[in-house]
């Protein structure tokens, strides 16, 4: 049956044609619709599956681990900094291996477009010595999902997926299960102390022995059933190219359309390779060009001097595969001259930049501008998190970015570092409840002077606005609750459009922090713009416009409060876009000190 | 066949819809189509750029200089993707004023924007729009309007209706481009 599909629609559906019956995981693009998409599924095929949110990958990969411990078929999904997270888990269940299947999803981003690394989960299955599949398409993500679980029921061990964005995000026509028998394995835990609990150090080394030993079949299996069918299409020409993933098709299509002659050998799981065996094929070829998405995974598991790669500085080390660079490759090896056939001129004059911005309405941005108002840049630092309020960046109001939470630990060592500073950490909901609460903790223990402000929106806004825990149980998980209970008052402000009072209440925390010997921490309740439950009720629908002769073009508005209809028109004087104004009304308030900003129709 | 096609805008105006009625319309085609769309931080008014691939391709991204058609829906984020299109058969179907530069490709220029203020049609449906235009004036986009309109009901039959009408709009405002 043929199907348009996304890729991360292939690989749910591919879960439930599998039997995947609990799926876990922590949402981060590009592998955020994952989950979604098999709840989805779920219901029109009136299935019964454990598919939720989990708090952090870490939880969410360990709810997955015990229930294939216990015999069922299940999946874990996160992104690649995600897997970092669950990292701590994975090495010890890489050891210890499973009675049923599961699936480890990894989705990799070569290009930054969403994340602030470009690491490459295949080089993390390398390292925790499980086996990983990397799709080139929504097709084979759709197969490989099937086969991966397959290899995790045979050999007992996590298998990882590895789809990277334009894996997940892109969309083909594919090929699908016409009937759906939807038989999910029998969960039962079966006692086996020695296996199950991995405590040092005899049945560590025996399970060390194990992995080696699993290892080392996986690689036969890689070749018989994945690798040596392919060897008949080899054509016997003088150069081998080595591909993975994405990267497979890019090479495939520079060839066809420049007319070049190579064998291609795609190697669908990356890692563990049959080193040996792989390498004997090179006696034919005067050479062999690797081409994998971004670490040279398959590289460093090679070995010849015919081999070219990332590590010989043949092809580019970073950033997504373009056929351009295939050609660059090519032409380094010498196999071609220097072919500038997929280049072509950018528009010659500058362009004005686009980046990312807060919605129009957001709240965030109201927060920030009053936190800023209050406690001024040159006396204070601003750590922040990871999620929206990352953009407000855009408004000069974010010092750091690192990673999930640790805006609380980072307030807690510039407080010690730069005490002179008032330090002002902004976190979401969400990325508090992931890894924000065990910092606070330690905030708390050790008396570190810092602000801390859980922005609260109820909602992981940033991938697409996935549930919290808050917000699937309101009566029982409370943000409040949580920051009392690890030790200190919990401040609260509902936010409203009007800035005054978000600015009020800075100043009251900026007079709690100077009283305090600890951190101080205020839960400010927000809304997502996006959020069709709860922003149609709290936008006030009153639309602004600007009074042309008292706008003065300071630029105010457009450096501190930076909402996107705010922009300069030909006259330079600010404008409010009415296609992008969404009627919050908050910039009537405070933030043009010529009061320009009117509402419409009031200007005479 | 082979047609590539850019989809250019802000994040917002909807070209991961476009994508979608695209692969639908190949898929009535009977013909392959691959392509790929931006999630995440570009959807927050952020430049985007999606890819459509009908026919016999590997890999879903398009490299410079290979795309038949350019659909912008803004004028900037055309010019910003324009070293995409194909150098001597490439066109680019813009929603620009009459500010936009004159450049060395195929330009089709309607003021998408003015007409939207002018409430000639929804701006929600700036996307159908400029796939109106890009059917009457584009002579090598493959799809018909049959097959556009089936492709429009199949994602979402409920807006259909409203959508196949601002698709006929568009089509009728491209004869006085």
């Amino acid at each position: 049956m043929k199907n348009i599909l996304m890729g991360n629609d292939a690989i749910a559906l591919a879960l439930i044609h599998a039997n995947v019956d609990m799926v876990s995981g922590y949402p981060g693009t590009p592998s955020s619709e994952i989950i979604g998409n098999f709840q989805k599924f779920r219901d029109k095929f009136e299935v019964q599956a454990y598919a939720q949110w989990a708090t952090n990958e870490k939880v969410g990969f360990e709810v997955a681990y015990a229930g294939a411990i216990a015999g069922r078929t299940t999946c874990a999904t996160m992104k690649q900094v995600g897997l970092n997270v669950a990292s701590d888990a994975l090495m010890s269940a890489s050891y210890i291996g499973l009675k049923g299947s599961m699936l480890l999803i990894a989705a990799d981003d070569p290009g930054f477009h969403s994340s602030q690394t470009e690491q490459d989960s295949r080089s993390f299955a390398k390292f925790a010595k499980i086996p990983v599949l990397d799709p080139a398409t929504p097709q084979e993500a759709y197969n490989m999902v099937k086969l991966g679980l397959e290899i995790s029921s045979t050999f007992e061990t996590v298998t990882m997926l590895r789809p990277v964005m334009r894996v997940c995000h892109a969309r083909e026509i594919c090929e699908v299960d016409e009937k759906l028998e939807f038989n999910p394995a029998k969960g039962e835990f079966q006692r086996d102390i020695k296996r199950w609990a991995a405590v040092p150090p005899a049945g560590r080394f025996r399970q060390g022995l194990e992995q080696i030993d699993r290892l080392e079949a996986i690689k036969e299996f890689n070749w018989t059933r994945l690798i040596e069918p392919k060897l008949q299409d080899l054509k016997g020409a003088k150069t081998l190219c080595l591909t993975s993933g994405t990267g497979d098709g890019y090479v495939k299509e520079a060839m066809e359309e420049m007319k070049l002659e190579a064998d291609i050998l795609k190697l669908d799981m990356p890692y563990p390779l049959p080193k040996e065996k792989i390498e004997a094929l090179f006696v034919d070829y005067d050479q062999v060009i690797v081409f994998e998405e971004t670490y040279p995974c398959i590289e460093e598991q090679l070995s010849s001097p015919k081999l070219h790669g990332k590590l010989t500085n043949d092809v580019h080390k970073i950033d997504e595969f373009t056929k351009d660079k295939v050609l660059m490759a090519f032409s380094n090896v010498g196999l071609i001259n220097k072919n500038e056939f997929y280049k072509s001129d950018k528009y010659a004059a500058e362009l004005p930049v686009r980046p990312p911005n807060l919605c129009p309405g957001c709240p965030h941005r109201d927060i920030y501008y009053a936190v800023m108002k209050v406690f001024k840049k040159k006396k204070s630092i601003y750590p922040s998190d990871i999620g929206c309020y990352t953009l407000a960046l855009n408004q000069g109001a974010i010092d750091t970015v690192l990673c999930m939470g640790a805006s609380v630990s980072m307030a807690s060592g510039f407080s010690i570092a730069d005490p002179d500073k008032t330090v002002v950490a902004t976190i979401g909901d969400s990325t508090f409840m992931h890894s924000g609460v065990s910092p606070l903790i330690n905030a708390i223990y050790q008396n570190h002077k810092f602000i801390l402000l859980i922005l609260d929106n109820s909602t992981t806004a940033m991938t697409g606005r996935q549930h919290t825990p808050e917000r699937a149980n309101p009566a029982k998980i409370d943000i409040k609750k949580i920051v009392e209970g690890c030790g200190v008052e919990c401040y609260e402000h509902e936010y409203t459009p009007e800035i005054e009072k978000s600015i009020d209440f800075m100043k009251s925390l900026k007079i709690k922090y100077e009283e305090a010997t600890g951190p101080v921490v205020a839960v400010i309740r927000e809304f997502c713009v996006l959020d069709k439950e709860r922003a149609p009720e709290k936008l006030p629908q009153v639309f602004a416009e600007v009074d042309q002769d008292k706008c003065v073009a300071c630029d105010i508005c457009t450096t501190q409060y930076k909402c996107p209809p705010m922009h300069y028109n030909e006259d330079h004087k600010i404008e409010i876009d009415p296609f992008l104004c969404i009627g919050c009304a908050a910039c009537l308030d405070d933030v043009c000190p010529t009061d320009a900003f009117v509402k419409v129709g009031e200007i005479k | 066949m082979k047609y590539q096609v850019v989809i250019a805008g802000i994040g917002g105006q909807g070209s991961v819809f476009l994508v979608k009625v695209l692969s639908i319309a190949a898929s009535l085609k009977d013909q392959k189509c691959l392509g790929t769309e931006n999630h995440g931080m570009s959807q927050r008014g952020g430049s985007v750029s999606c890819y459509v691939k009908v026919g016999d391709f590997h890999s879903p991204a398009i490299d410079q200089g290979q795309a038949d058609l350019l659909i912008a829906l803004e004028g900037n984020e055309g010019l910003r993707n324009i070293q995409y299109l194909k150098k001597d058969e490439g066109t680019i179907i813009v929603n620009a004023d009459s500010k936009f530069p004159k450049i060395e490709y195929e330009t089709i220029k309607i003021d998408a924007f003015d007409k939207a203020r002018k409430k000639e049609f929804p701006i929600q449906a700036l996307n159908v729009y400029m796939l109106g235009i890009t059917l009457a004036r584009d002579p090598h986009f493959p799809f018909s309007l049959n097959e556009i309109e089936e492709a429009i009901t199949q994602m979402n039959a409920k807006m259909a209706p409203k959508n196949i009408e601002v698709l006929h709009q568009a089509i009728e405002d491209s004869r006085s481009i």
